[in-house]
């Protein structure tokens, strides 16, 4: 699907007699059918040739806040005389949102599945790796993103981080952690407990707790999730993805946490570094990464490919490991997360892993209906 | 300027008072406004009204449709405690901010003296330095390890206190957005108000209490009206201080549109919430009206 | 005779002094008012990257936020945005105020109450309009959808702000004007303009700052253009926050101090007792 999330079919809008004047006016100029939509543009540049790594105007950046060194950044706008106009997203849904409606950005970074969804949909262009003078840094050494499950070759994107989904906790507060997912219904820090803010993060934790595949659309399970769910509200302080924000300000004592984030958290910010422990729940814990995306209605895709080779230049590789503290996905990358994470075993990521059951996977569109709306339920609840 | 809305609503229900005067003048001043809104805020309202009967179809596009799907949706209890929940939320922040605002607007209309436009201007500066910023001040003040529970802890009285994500945290952050709206109405309303009858008032009632609400009470509620209609109606509609300041159970109707259209991706359903919304907001308007005429009937 | 006395004693304490609790409550409140401004403003200067810790004098934040491209062309973006939209809804607000408060036709009439729906519709339903509607003409969302949705809602404002200030005025005053000659154009730039004058700077005033500050449309209109100030604020907020926000802070807080000043200094400068404030507040 090229189009963006909102498109007005003739035949639907007319099915739906409304008299409204106005409205019938507009449909008369651009809402009657897909012609009038981005799409256009999208698909034309999907089947041009594609882009050459050369400047061809400002790099328009999306991305989580502050996931990515600020000195990688102003080295890119050095090097090659652009500007970066910078802009966040806070959860993946959110990301695929703008991107549907039509926003074009020259360079996303969506989680696996989205990288999937993206390409399915038409909403992503290929990338000529032979454009790319780092490629070497992330193909061809035997990595297992030479060919990902989410997009075959690595045609679509390139890889970028990778982490893990545990639970964070500090010791002078919890000193009953079972190392299981039950620690997120955890009494003595009941209040002080927060869970991921998002879909897949929050249900796929209930899944594991309750036994069942991460990825399920079943009615039953669903319903088992959804009741779960609403039995850990009262343990709860809030769902958030801000989780280095809320470890910092003391107002979490258990949190769903991400471990690239726990690691930036004992690295930059945490005061009490050795008061802090990861857990790995060993009833499974899911495992995630992400990847570089050039948006197939990206204004200057030639720019983009440039970021693209300068985000895997190993310098700039080392630098961003430091800052974000999740391993990145390129030769060097392991090795030098390896030695910042050597005291905590458990932030280990182990690559191996990335076919095991705990990934996010896509549906179609009823199972995902039928996700969200439990989702939704749960948080209205 | 709040008392202008409310007196134009009303001179918007009843007849006017003036004679018309016949210049086209007028008439070509009125076509670009007028079109303005008609095609910026009526069609807009209109499609978010049609697409509430919609669907969203095989491969995730927003369609529209004819069916009534997305509100027999709407009949689930989960969104009927969110509506209610967002009703409770609203009406607790107006009426906090009715009380706390009441005897600022009073304090400065009335013993401002010379200070009174300088009083009003740091009263509304706050209000102009970004909400967000505030309200992010805020949350790292009452943080349990922030500088208030630091302060509470010194003092040996108490643990500390949980300020933040309940239900108390994002009704405080509502009142603090917005009770300005509440103080300048009232304030406006009070600087109108003939002090005479506050001292003929002081020879019927015995207290200076009694006073204050068998006459100034009565003579201000034009503006206590304003201010309610003011906090009221974006305080239903918020979605920002449940998202910054809430708790697990604390979303309101604000939350879930936005969440439809930025996360869940079925506008059509969300299109609907925002109907209920608009809908429930008619509800208010007309018995707000109704008070307001009544009001102006008797003054 | 005893309740006479008593009567009397009381009269005397509430004339002569103020309510001394409603004064210490109001101080009260302005404390609690300027509470998080005073650590927005602190805080900015802090050297260390704490909010609640002070580390010392330092102008740190304050290179950042200039240094930081990102965050001066989101404030580029908000000025932009403010400006265009001020202008924008001067200009059409004063015409439907000056159209509603003139013609008393049916049609006039029902302008009248569409054009305020915006006032008493919550900014979430005004976003989701403005946002299915660009969607559906097919147009990118940018820094235009943000002004036209943002001109949408200021209309309806400046109309109530400078039709209140147009109903304290005879229409006499234009007719007699005309009759010494003046077309009805020349009535309305040579008697009505001037002395609605306070009413337009306070309205535009108003305006700036309420877009300028605003949130909840710039977030549903926004698209890829340098995000308006106070959506990146939002995601800041939401994730990993700089103390250079801080920074950005103080200097708004000083820029409304300073269009606050302005809205007191102007209309006395042009002569005329009543201050924009008092149009502001109603008064």
């Amino acid at each position: 699907m090229t189009e963006p999330s909102l498109s007005f079919n003739r035949r639907d809008f007319l099915r739906g007699s409304f008299g409204v004047g106005a409205a019938a006016a507009l449909a008369a100029c651009g809402f009657s059918g897909d012609s009038a939509t981005p799409s256009t543009s999208a698909s034309a540049s999907a089947a041009a040739p594609m882009a050459q790594a050369k400047v061809d105007g400002d790099l328009v950046y999306y991305n989580w806040a502050d996931y990515c060194d600020p000195t990688v950044l102003s080295g890119f706008k050095e090097k090659y005389g652009v500007n970066i106009i910078e802009a966040n997203y806070d959860g993946y849904a959110g990301m695929l949102a703008k991107i549907q409606a039509g926003n074009a950005y020259d360079v996303a970074l969506p989680g696996a599945r989205y990288v999937e969804l993206m390409r399915k949909q038409g909403l992503i262009q290929k990338i000529d790796k032979s454009q790319l003078k780092n490629a070497d840094q992330l193909f061809g050494w035997g990595s297992y993103f030479d060919n990902p499950w989410y997009d075959p070759n690595s045609d679509y994107s390139t890889p970028f981080s990778m982490w893990t989904t545990g639970i964070a906790y500090r010791k002078d507060k919890v000193t009953t952690a079972s190392g299981t997912w039950q620690d997120l219904w955890n009494e003595q820090a009941k209040g002080h407990i927060y869970v991921l803010d998002e879909d897949d993060e929050a249900l796929g934790m209930a899944a594991l707790k309750l036994g069942l595949d991460v990825n399920t659309a079943n009615p039953d399970d669903l319903a088992k999730i959804k009741d779960v769910l609403i039995s850990q509200k009262p343990y709860l302080r809030a769902y958030s993805t801000d989780d280095i924000n809320n470890l910092a300000s003391g107002n979490a004592w258990i949190h769903h946490a991400w471990s690239g984030d726990f690691l930036n958290f004992i690295n930059n910010t945490a005061t009490d570094p050795e008061n802090w422990v990861y857990e790995l729940p060993t009833d499974g814990s899911p495992l995630n990464s992400d990847a570089w995306v050039i948006p197939a209605n990206a204004p200057h895709p030639g720019t983009a490919l440039l970021w693209l080779d300068w985000i895997m230049q190993p310098d700039n590789v080392e630098k961003n490991i430091n800052y974000i503290a999740y391993p990145l996905l390129s030769k060097s990358g392991p090795d030098i997360y390896a030695k910042m994470a050597a005291n905590y075993p458990s932030l280990e990521v182990d690559v191996s892993k990335v076919v095991n059951p705990t990934v996010y996977k896509n549906h179609n569109a009823t199972d995902q209906a039928a996700r969200n709306a439990v989702w939704t339920e749960v948080k209205a609840a | 300027m709040s008392l202008q809305v409310e007196d134009a609503l009303v001179d918007a229900t009843t007849e006017k008072r003036r004679s018309p005067t016949r210049t086209r003048l007028w008439g070509v001043l009125l076509a670009p406004p007028a079109i303005w809104m008609i095609v910026f805020f009526i069609s807009s309202i209109a499609i978010v009204v049609m697409l509430s009967f919609g669907h969203v179809n095989d491969v995730g596009k927003a369609v529209f449709g004819f069916s009534l799907d997305n509100y027999k949706a709407l009949a689930d209890p989960v969104y009927l405690k969110v509506l209610l929940r967002s009703a409770m939320f609203a009406i607790a922040t107006t009426v906090i901010s009715l009380v706390l605002g009441y005897p600022v607007a009073y304090t400065i209309a009335l013993h401002g003296g010379k200070y009174k436009n300088a009083l009003v201007a740091f009263l509304v500066i706050p209000f102009f330095a970004s909400y967000l910023i505030r309200m992010y001040a805020w949350s790292t003040l009452l943080a349990d390890e922030g500088l208030v529970n630091q302060l509470l802890r010194d003092t040996g009285l108490t643990e500390g206190i949980r300020f933040l994500n309940t239900p108390g945290a994002v009704v405080a952050g509502l009142v603090y957005g917005s009770i300005v709206f509440m103080v300048l109405p009232i304030y406006a309303s009070l600087e109108r108000m003939d002090t005479a009858l506050i001292e003929a008032g002081k020879d019927l009632y015995h207290s200076p209490l009694q006073t204050f609400f068998a006459v100034t009470v009565p003579a201000t509620r034009a503006g206590m009206l304003g201010g309610v209609l003011l906090v009221f109606l974006p305080a239903l509609g918020d979605f920002v201080s449940a998202q910054l300041l809430g708790g697990p159970s604390t979303y309101m109707i604000g939350n879930l549109i936005q969440q439809q259209f930025f996360e869940g991706h079925d506008q059509p359903l969300g299109s609907a919430l925002t109907v209920v919304l608009m809908l429930a907001l008619l509800v208010f308007m007309v018995f707000y009206l109704r008070a307001t005429q009544r009001v102006n009937r008797e003054t | 005779m005893a309740t006479d006395a008593m009567t009397q004693a009381r009269r005397g304490r509430s004339v002569e002094g103020k309510p001394k609790f409603a004064v210490a409550f109001t101080a009260l409140f302005m404390f609690i008012l300027y509470v998080p401004i005073v650590v927005v403003v602190l805080f900015s200067f802090n050297s260390k990257k704490s909010l609640s810790v002070f580390g010392g004098f330092s102008t740190r934040w304050y290179q950042q936020f200039f240094h930081d491209e990102a965050l001066l062309s989101s404030l580029r973006a908000s000025l932009l945005i403010a400006f265009v939209a001020m202008l924008a809804s001067i200009v059409l607000g004063t015409m439907l105020a000056l159209a509603l408060e003139r013609v008393s036709s049916r049609p006039a009439r029902i302008t009248g109450t569409v054009a305020l729906i915006p006032l008493v519709t919550p900014e979430i339903v005004t976003g989701v309009a403005a946002l299915l509607f660009f969607a559906g003409l097919g147009m990118k969302l940018s820094l235009v959808t943000v002004i036209l949705a943002e001109i949408t809602f200021s209309i309806s404002y400046v109309a109530v702000i400078v039709r209140g200030r147009l109903s304290s005025m005879s229409d006499e005053v234009e007719e007699a004007a005309r009759d010494l000659g003046c077309t009805p154009f020349q009535a309305l730039r040579l008697v009505t303009i001037p002395t609605i004058l306070p009413a337009l700077i306070a309205a535009g005033l108003l305006i700036f700052a309420l877009v300028f500050d605003d949130f909840v449309l710039a977030f549903f209109t926004t698209g890829v253009d340098p995000q308006p100030l106070s959506v990146r604020i939002y995601s800041e907020i939401r994730m990993t926050i700089s103390p250079a926000i801080n920074a950005v802070g103080t200097c708004m807080l000083l820029v409304s101090v300073l269009l606050i000043s302005l809205s007191l200094i102007v209309p006395r400068l042009l002569g005329r007792k009543d201050s924009s404030l008092d149009l502001i507040s109603g008064g």
